[in-house]
């Protein structure tokens, strides 16, 4: 007993050592910083003067705000429906395809990377330009519509430019989830006769879980808070039709001339437990495992 | 371990691409470097050299005479350091002002201006920084922001200093100076400012054989040569985009206002607002007038320099615009029209403001006297960036010569201060937003502009 | 890295046969849309700056390198911009790699109370917007820790702002390992550190390499920490010094475009240079050399 004892206490021990640079960066700069901004969503503070302690007034005043529920929450959400399967199975299919022995390898893989090294402010001047109503892509499809300025088009719009910007980011992450899975187990299981399909299914799949969970909570976390874009391309507009809740959050934190930076962090808040949820619902899907 | 192999080649790989990034950076065209920022590099050698001689007590050569002379007055009091923050605009202009301070720093020998510029979401990063008191000296105070920064009381009144420095209240233009005066107290120098004004296209108005605006022009004037334009050449005469920093110019002139004068209610829904916005959105109804987003542009101003409209209501900022990206374009611009109730204009401004947490006011007025001095700003106007905010240029031949610059400058006797009070931001969104419903949705002016005003009232009640 | 002849050679089915050519129809497709935008910057950044609103063409034409010469010699900075920037990136990347994948594998694979918990924190920390913590940051950088406008303050924050997404990641690489390699070496006595050193990271190679380029990526592009954090010009990033050729009411489009492209052609040469280190897989084509 006192052996094992001992041994778990070390084991610990290396636990908390490998741990420990993490832990300290994160700690200061993350939680300190998030339990401060915790704080300020207890007050009313407006950047110059500082916090008077209110309560949870913010709270309130957040979801009774006629843009929360009317625009930017079913924004946020449409938002997140469409990009996260769209970026997801694209991407997936995309690493898998790069993960062939095909000619020019190279040259692929950094193509397709190239739209997460764009910038966005150029991926905002590029789009716009593309989109115009005079634009190649009215152009192409013989069509006279003003994508970024029409109420129904100009969220479509922003997803399909993030699903293109953001392909490259996930290709990437399932591209090193194939590779890390050892070639020993393919190899295996073609002397036990396996086929392909079955390798995939019983081999790749289970064994990428963990990766697709990755993926797909960061796609959430990405499409939530979605904000750069929108920010360039539409200022959430025609008429609030982009406007999402972290758009919203940006208003009330810098927006206007007077700050209202309780709100903001009381929305920021409220956002981050709903994301957390939806989090947890997906990773029971996704990660049942025992560790 | 044959699996690391790669980790050497990989460090290695990032150092070389390192130097030759640093290598491969000044290589272009050296020579031009040296021409465009002689200036800077002047100042950056004055300011090392004597604070050198400060500490080590020694005589060297020096850049220039006058310079010598500062440096004996230095040996027996340091320098005043204060720091001046602004946004940034084109390099051309960042160029201006650092010349600028160069200047100053001849004539202020004892104070060392520390330029900090704030290159993007300067609103953001300098009420943050006021919140913690770290905030500079000097900074850059848009009208716009003016009433919130005032009525926290974080801000530095001039008004004793000003009378120290024998600098008058009656040197600048009434609009701006009244602009940034608050409970009796000046708080900012302003620096520069613009006006709207009506430019045109001659070409098109040549090709449509209508007379060219003048300063004398109505609504009715307005209308007329922009069907005709529209007729004759296919272009749209006139631009009425959904834009909070245009549309109000016909509320004013229609005698309307958009908020109240303490700023606790709004106009928006006021039959003379509601007749102004059923003259602008009638306009694009009509068919003589576009608004940017029809010709896939989020801005008017580039619309007019690619010729797809003949008339646009912007600012000074269009000269170097066009300069830049539309040099053939031959343009002039005269006053906005007038309307039922006369003329109105919006006029946008910058002051020199001075922090309430400077250890070193004086020095601080010094530097903005200095920047704002009559020599600073004939620097600042024939440079063609700005337009100056005293009342002595307004006879100076540049200004005579410039037609455009002149109507920018005359404009400022209509003008009224580009700011909405407390919640201005969100007075813009939703006079932004009430025009959208009326062009996407074509909800009536009066239902829309009620909206927008409930809107604004609401906000105003937080 | 190299390919040996597959051991085992699959029967050819009409999947087989098809496969390839669909597989290179995806991936020209996705290669046009993908270039296509950065295409036309690189085509726009060489043409004059009154050019910008021309239809779109495919080559630079008239050509000129005005807008980089601009670019690179409007401000003194710019080369302390570049330094800051490589010094910032490198920084950045290797400590948040190492020590990501440190926290990372001990989430993975050891037992120590307050596991759950602290992991579920770590993940519900990337998950309040950035935004609101801006301000908190700017304060402990300026009051506490007196780090405000050093790149060595902005090193500690950026690091350990985004080891919250590093960490995340490397627990759920190291999970889908399997254990068996390790259990070998752990029978044979190896301490933990040793398995992690001579075991673990190098079969996770792909993804700290993916690490690494997000980590090179995001420290080079950060925009809005380092604005925040970073006051005098001389400490400027590239990213913060590009920002200044856009202005109060306009931009110079051929300006920006020419500085994003000289901002990203760093990242884009690492990964081309790095992404070699993926190698082939095996799923589909064959067995890899053992």
């Amino acid at each position: 007993m006192t052996y094992t004892w001992r041994r778990k206490l070390a084991d610990w021990l290396t636990a908390y050592v490998f741990i420990l640079p993490v832990l300290l960066g994160w700690g200061i700069f993350v939680v300190v910083a998030l339990v401060m901004s915790l704080y300020f969503s207890f007050t009313s503070f407006n950047l110059l003067k500082p916090p008077q302690w209110i309560g949870p007034v913010n709270y309130a005043r957040v979801l009774q705000h006629p843009d929360f529920f009317r625009y930017a929450v079913p924004n946020t959400l449409k938002y997140s429906a469409v990009v996260v399967p769209a970026q997801t199975v694209l991407s997936l299919i995309f690493a898998f395809a790069l993960d062939q022995k095909i000619r020019a390898r190279d040259f692929f893989r950094t193509a397709f990377y190239l739209p997460s090294v764009t910038s966005s402010v150029v991926i905002g001047i590029i789009f716009v330009w593309l989109f115009s109503p005079k634009g190649v892509i009215n152009q192409l499809l013989g069509l006279d519509v003003n994508w970024l300025y029409n109420v129904k088009t100009a969220l479509p719009t922003i997803m399909m430019v993030n699903i293109w910007s953001t392909t490259g980011t996930m290709m990437l992450i399932f591209l090193a989830g194939l590779q890390d899975i050892p070639s020993e187990l393919y190899e295996a299981a073609a002397i036990d006769g396996a086929s392909r399909p079955q390798m995939f299914r019983y081999i790749t799949i289970p064994l990428l879980r963990p990766v697709i969970f990755f993926v797909v909570t960061l796609g959430i976390i990405g499409t939530f808070q979605v904000f750069d874009q929108i920010y360039i391309m539409t200022k959430g507009g025609p008429l609030k039709a982009t406007t999402t809740i972290v758009y919203l959050i940006y208003f009330w934190a810098f927006g206007d001339v007077t700050p209202d930076m309780g709100r903001a962090s009381a929305a920021a808040f409220i956002l981050a437990v709903a994301i957390f949820v939806v989090t947890m619902v997906q990773r029971r899907f996704l990660e049942r495992e025992e560790v | 371990m044959r699996r690391f192999k790669w980790f050497p080649i990989i460090t290695a790989l990032l150092i070389l691409s390192i130097v030759s990034a640093a290598c491969a950076t000044p290589t272009p065209e050296v020579k031009v470097v040296k021409e465009t920022v002689v200036v800077t590099k002047e100042v950056e050698k004055v300011v090392t050299k004597e604070v050198e001689k400060v500490v080590t007590k020694e005589v060297e050569k020096v850049v220039t005479k006058e310079v010598e002379k500062v440096v004996t007055k230095e040996v027996e009091k340091p320098r005043t350091e204060v720091r001046l923050s602004g946004w940034t605009a084109s390099p051309e202009e960042e160029n201006l002002l650092r010349a600028l301070l160069y200047e100053c720093s001849l004539q202020n020998p004892d104070i060392l201006v520390k330029y900090e510029p704030i290159p993007s979401d300067y609103w953001a990063k300098i009420k943050t920084m006021v919140g913690s008191g770290t905030e500079p000296d000097i900074y850059y105070m848009d009208i716009f922001q003016f009433p919130f920064f005032a009525t926290q009381g974080v801000l530095q009144p001039i008004d004793d200093y000003m009378a120290k420095e024998g600098v008058s209240r009656d040197e600048f233009l009434d609009t701006l100076i009244n602009a940034f005066t608050w409970e009796g107290k000046t708080y900012g120098i302003p620096k520069d400012f613009n006006t709207l004004g009506l430019f045109y296209n001659k070409d098109l108005f040549d090709q449509a054989g209508v007379d060219y605006p003048t300063n004398d022009w109505t609504w009715d004037d307005l209308k007329a040569a922009a069907q005709k334009i529209t007729d004759a050449t296919g272009v749209a005469g006139f631009s009425v985009p959904p834009d909070p920093g245009r549309f109000p110019i016909f509320v004013f002139q229609n005698g309307g206002q958009i908020m109240n004068d303490d700023f606790t209610d709004t106009l928006l829904d006021s039959p003379e607002a509601i007749e102004a916005g059923k003259f602008y959105t009638g306009a694009r109804a009509e068919g003589w007038a576009i608004i940017p987003q029809d010709v896939g542009v989020g801005w008017q101003g580039e619309a007019f320099g690619k010729g797809d409209v003949a008339m646009v209501l912007e600012g000074g900022w269009m000269v170097p615009y066009l300069t830049n990206q539309f040099p053939d374009r031959n343009y002039s611009a005269v006053h906005p029209p007038a309307g039922p109730k006369g003329e109105g204009n919006l006029v946008f401004t910058v002051a020199y403001v001075i922090s309430k947490n400077s250890k070193n006011p004086e020095a601080a007025f010094k530097t903005i006297a200095c920047l704002t001095s009559e020599e600073s700003q004939v620097k600042v106007l024939t440079s063609g960036f700005a337009l100056p905010s005293r009342k002595a240029l307004q006879s100076h031949e540049y200004l005579q010569n410039n037609p455009v610059a002149n109507a920018i400058f005359t404009g400022a006797e209509f003008a009224t201060p580009f700011m909405w009070g407390l919640k201005g931001e969100t007075v813009n969104q939703a006079m932004a937003q009430a025009l959208e419903r009326v062009y996407l949705e074509g909800m009536s002016v009066e239902e829309s502009f009620k909206q927008a005003a409930e809107e604004i009232r609401a906000a105003l009640k937080e | 890295m190299t390919t040996a002849r597959p051991t085992v050679v699959w029967e050819r089915s009409l999947w087989d046969r098809l496969k390839m050519p669909i597989f290179y129809a995806l991936l020209i497709a996705w290669t046009v849309l993908a270039i296509m935008p950065y295409w036309l910057t690189i085509v726009f950044s060489f043409m004059p700056k009154t050019a910008i609103f021309d239809p779109p063409r495919l080559w630079p034409k008239p050509f000129t390198l005005e807008n980089y010469r601009v670019v690179l010699t409007a401000f003194d900075e710019f080369p302390l911009w570049l330094r800051n920037s490589f010094l910032f990136a490198l920084a950045a990347t290797v400590l948040r790699v190492f020590f990501s994948a440190l926290a990372g594998y001990a989430f993975a694979r050891m037992r120590f109370p307050g596991r759950g918990v602290l992991f579920s924190l770590i993940l519900g920390s990337m998950m309040v917007p950035f935004v609101v913590t801006v301000v908190p940051l700017y304060w402990m950088a300026v009051k506490w820790f007196h780090i405000y406008d050093t790149l060595w303050g902005l090193i500690i924050v950026w690091t350990s702002g985004s080891f919250s997404f590093g960490v995340f990641m490397m627990t759920q690489f190291f999970k889908q390992i399997p254990r068996d390699l390790e259990e070998a070496a752990f029978i044979d006595g190896a301490s933990w550190f040793t398995l992690f050193f001579r075991v673990v990271l190098p079969l996770a190679r792909p993804a700290l390499l993916a690490l690494a380029i997000f980590s090179f990526q995001g420290s080079w592009n950060d925009f809005f920490l380092t604005l925040i954090m970073m006051q005098s010009p001389e400490n400027f990033t590239l990213p913060l010094g590009l920002a200044m050729f856009r202005f109060q009411y306009y931009a110079i489009y051929s300006n920006v475009l020419a500085g994003s492209i000289f901002n990203s052609l760093p990242i884009i040469i690492i990964f081309f240079i790095f992404q070699r280190y993926f190698v082939e897989g095996i799923a589909y084509t064959g067995l890899k050399g053992v």
